[in-house]
């Protein structure tokens, strides 16, 4: 059974290739990422997160949309000579807290932090969820899409 | 005249005016002159050119860099203990200049006579740990006080394999004191090798002075690049400027004691006297220069652990062979 | 004074949220900030350390201070501009950077890069490799030897060192700093001629006067008081933490992009990436010369072996200029000096001129993640030399 069956059984989706972005269900993401870390994918790379802003039913989009956020996590396998990722996306509505990795990998603490601050995804079992990059009296998620960046914003403009 | 200038000599009161005030003069033309010896030092060191601006060779950046520093504005931190503060830097110099009142720099040209020279040195430059406690303090600023704590810590356990040390000439010698020192090694019988234990004795000596003076790499109260300077990290313009020179002052002092206790001072090949004196000093001085710009620094477990383990059991060791081979009948003392 | 605080080994790991109420109450325990104003910090990045003596009992870091919020700005910008700022993100490397976002403009936009742009891209990357691991090596004596000590001639030695790259870059592309050399589909300035003549001796004199600062750094007893064993990292710490480069190399983790997963022309050449396994910064030290010495002998490859041909090509595009991708997402890592530099890219902001999100993963951030970790149970000394040797750069962590 290769890895990525594994990932589909598990998943319950269709997982043709690890490093093409697949989509999971918030409640397998770390199932997910713990049979990953036991299958050799134990480097912890990178999470992003990104805000696409919902639509006000309009002409194009006559039904409207909601506000989502997806959450990508990529791990490595650090395997001599043939060295590969697994990206995979987890699909959150507004305020939906997503599973934290940190027991599984230190490095998502400060990673975890960042996607925090700047897009306002919540990680849930996080041990320390602090702003990491804007000051802690910050108000608003700088890389949410309806962030704009012409406000000012004092006392730091 | 000469007669007005004996008579002077021989008054203690008129010796001190004298000798006090050219030494006092030579010592701050000394710290001075050094850092643009340094500079120009370090650069070839380092592959540049160091001062070349002002004046010829840029030997004029001394009169640029004083006029600067005098210049500069004397800022107290408010938290600062104001009475310390101020007292620390002229209290470093003070102390630094009085222990070089015994060091004769040609046979009998000492502003103070006294039969117990080498105590006296070592007794003022024991007390240099007290102004850079007292800055460390009283900036009130926490990587002063770790300057500071590390310096006092230093300070007191390199004071014992430098004392022990530097008895190793005192017993061979049979004095205190430093004409008494330099007159056992005529005739080329200077202590580094006169003896089975010279060498070992100088190195011990010079590693301590160094550590006393905080030089590279014992330099760990200073440590720039932890504790930025250190004590000294509060203060400004000319009180900053008084640190440096006592520590340049006290570096040149180490070496002036090292060369006549260990290299025969004003003695010589050919004809002796201040030039002697003079070359050895200055070839220690720069050896100083050529270990800091090459070296990195200990840490401070380290160096104390490296005083603590070596240089005290070793220079212990020291003390018993130079007794046991004066004991013999080798010694130079009669 | 109560010393219950240990260096992070495996046996006995750090707790890097350690409430320090119950570390000791009786312990004297003290709050030092070190930056962000700080000469050994490299940049803007402050660390609280929370100090029992001199040995650190708790370490928190602050990075942010430089956030100048380099992927918001990406949102707005055309792909084409995109580069030029990301030169500044890890300024120690630019060149590399500007090739990490290519690659994953080009991957998305579907656009073939010509062999000879390919080899000429790794050859660039390896010239900076060895400049940004010079800067490594002598800020790292720096940090240890002190800024008025033989630290600073290391520093001096190694910036003379640099200077005979950035004078090859200069002449490559007229800039000595943030080249914008690349762009989606190839290189902007060809190998202007006899540019080997220039390449070859200044290579061949870096190596040389490399082992004069390895017998001056490395072979120096201080130096490896200082360095050994001091900073340790195991294996699985650095794993968890992404510690990529040679600070992960340096651990143990035997893996380089360049040779693992090649892209450019890493594919065409054997690739001998310098593994280690004490993981302290001496292993660290020592994995950048190695990889100086083996980037020199990648460039004389990448030199000799330029194919002929184009350097830029454009076919899907009408210019350089205007790269158009309607969507996709990918993640692409390329390996810099510092580590696995990656792209997470969305496609279609902007009408398709713009990103939609585009993610940098900061090889520098993971390593600074490191020190709540290691840090704690070292001496205040010990933390200069660890933070230096992870050779941190604050304008990439931050962005």
């Amino acid at each position: 059974m290769t890895t990525a069956e594994k990932v589909a059984a598990l998943t319950g989706t269709e997982v043709q290739e690890l490093e093409t972005e697949f989509v999971v269900a918030p409640e397998h993401h770390f199932a997910l990422a713990e049979l990953l870390q036991s299958e050799g994918y134990t480097f912890y790379i990178t999470v992003a997160a990104t805000h696409f802003a919902g639509e006000v039913p309009n002409k194009k989009n006559p039904e409207g949309s909601p506000e989502t956020f997806q959450v990508a996590t990529v791990l490595r396998k650090p395997e001599p000579g043939a060295s590969s990722f697994a990206c995979w996306r987890v699909e959150l509505a507004a305020g939906e807290p997503i599973d934290s990795l940190v027991p599984l990998f230190e490095g998502a603490d400060w990673q975890g932090r960042e996607q925090f601050d700047l897009v306002g995804v919540v990680f849930k079992n996080h041990p320390d969820l602090r702003r990491l990059m804007m000051p802690e009296d910050w108000e608003g998620h700088p890389l949410r899409r309806d962030y704009a960046i012409e406000t000012a914003h004092p006392p730091w403009r | 005249m000469t007669d007005i200038m004996d008579q002077l000599l021989n008054h203690p009161l008129g010796r001190g005016v004298l000798l006090g005030g050219v030494l006092v003069g030579l010592m701050m033309g000394v710290g001075a002159f050094s850092t643009y010896l340094e500079r120009k030092f370090a650069g070839r060191i380092q592959n540049r050119l160091g001062p070349t601006i002002v004046g010829p060779f840029g030997l004029f950046q001394v009169i640029a860099d004083g006029i600067k520093m005098l210049r500069k504005e004397i800022i107290i931190p408010r938290a600062a203990d104001p009475v310390l503060f101020l007292l620390a830097p002229i209290v470093a110099v003070t102390l630094t200049l009085a222990s070089a009142a015994v060091i004769p720099f040609a046979e009998g040209m000492e502003p103070v006579v006294t039969s117990v020279g080498l105590l006296w040195l070592l007794a003022f430059s024991g007390l240099l740990v007290f102004p850079v406690w007292w800055a460390g303090w009283a900036s009130n600023n926490k990587y002063a006080l770790f300057g500071s704590m590390r310096a006092v810590a230093q300070g007191v356990s390199y004071e014992i394999p430098l004392v022990m040390a530097a008895l190793v000439p005192v017993i061979l010698a049979g004095s205190l004191d430093f004409g008494a020192i330099v007159a056992a090694q005529k005739g080329g019988a200077w202590f580094i090798w006169s003896n089975p234990v010279g060498a070992i004795a100088f190195i011990i000596f010079f590693l301590a002075s160094l550590a006393e003076a905080n030089r590279i790499p014992f330099d760990i109260p200073e440590a720039e690049s932890e504790l930025i300077a250190g004590p000294s990290v509060e203060y400004t313009g000319i009180l900053w400027g008084m640190f440096p020179l006592a520590e340049y002052i006290h570096t040149f002092i180490a070496s002036a004691v090292a060369s006549l206790m260990f290299f025969g001072g004003w003695l010589g090949p050919g004809p002796d006297g201040l030039h002697w004196m003079a070359l050895k000093t200055g070839a220690l001085y720069l050896a100083v220069y050529w270990l800091r710009w090459s070296l990195v620094r200990f840490r401070s477990d380290q160096l104390m652990r490296f005083c603590w383990h070596w240089l005290v059991p070793i220079s212990l060791a020291l003390i018993v062979i130079a007794t046991l081979w004066v004991h013999a009948g080798f010694g130079g003392s009669a | 004074m109560s010393l219950s605080i240990q260096p992070y080994s495996a046996e006995q790991p750090v707790n890097p949220y350690l409430d320090v109420d119950l570390y000791d109450p009786d312990a004297d325990l003290m709050v030092l900030n070190l930056g962000p104003q700080h000469p050994s910090t490299h940049g803007v990045f402050r660390v609280k350390l929370i100090l029992d003596g001199e040995v650190i009992v708790k370490a928190i870091g602050y990075p942010g201070y430089l956030h100048r919020g380099v992927e918001k700005l990406c949102e707005k910008l055309n792909y084409s501009n995109i580069k030029a700022i990301i030169d500044k993100n890890d300024y120690i490397s630019p060149m590399i950077n500007e090739q990490a976002v290519n690659m994953a403009f080009e991957k998305l936009a579907g656009v073939e890069v010509p062999r000879r742009a390919l080899w000429l891209r790794s050859l660039l990357a390896e010239f900076q490799r060895i400049a940004s691991h010079l800067i490594a090596l002598g800020t790292f004596g720096l940090d240890v030897g002190g800024a008025l000590g033989g630290g600073a001639s290391a520093f001096m030695y190694c910036f003379r060192d640099r200077e005979m790259i950035l004078d090859v870059f200069e002449e490559l592309s007229g800039c000595r700093f943030h080249y914008n050399t690349h762009c989606v589909g190839g290189n902007r300035h060809d190998v202007p001629a006899g540019w080997d003549r220039m390449v070859l001796p200044a290579l061949e004199v870096i190596e040389a006067r490399l082992d004069e600062l390895v017998d001056m750094m490395v072979n120096n007893q201080v130096f490896v008081d200082r360095t050994q064993g001091v900073g340790v990292i195991p294996k699985n710490l650095a794993l968890g933490l992404g510690l990529t480069g040679p600070n992960g190399r340096a651990s143990g983790i035997d893996c380089d992009l360049r040779r693992d997963a090649p892209y450019n022309a890493y594919g065409e050449v054997e690739v001998r990436p310098a593994v280690r396994s004490a993981g302290d910064c001496q292993a660290r030290f020592l994995c950048r010369v190695d990889e100086i010495r083996e980037s020199a002998r990648l460039a004389r490859l990448f030199l000799a072996g330029l194919p002929e041909g184009p350097i830029s090509g454009t076919k899907p595009n009408k210019g350089p200029t205007s790269v158009k991708i309607k969507e996709g997402r990918c993640y692409v890592g390329l390996s810099t000096p510092r580590g696995e530099l990656g792209t997470y890219l969305i496609a279609g902001g902007n009408k398709g001129l713009s990103p939609y999100r585009l993610k940098i993963r900061p090889p520098s951030l993971h390593h600074l993640a490191s020190i709540p970790y290691i840090l704690p149970g070292n001496n205040l000394s010990d933390a200069i030399a660890i933070l230096g040797s992870l050779d941190p750069v604050m304008g990439e962590a931050d962005r």
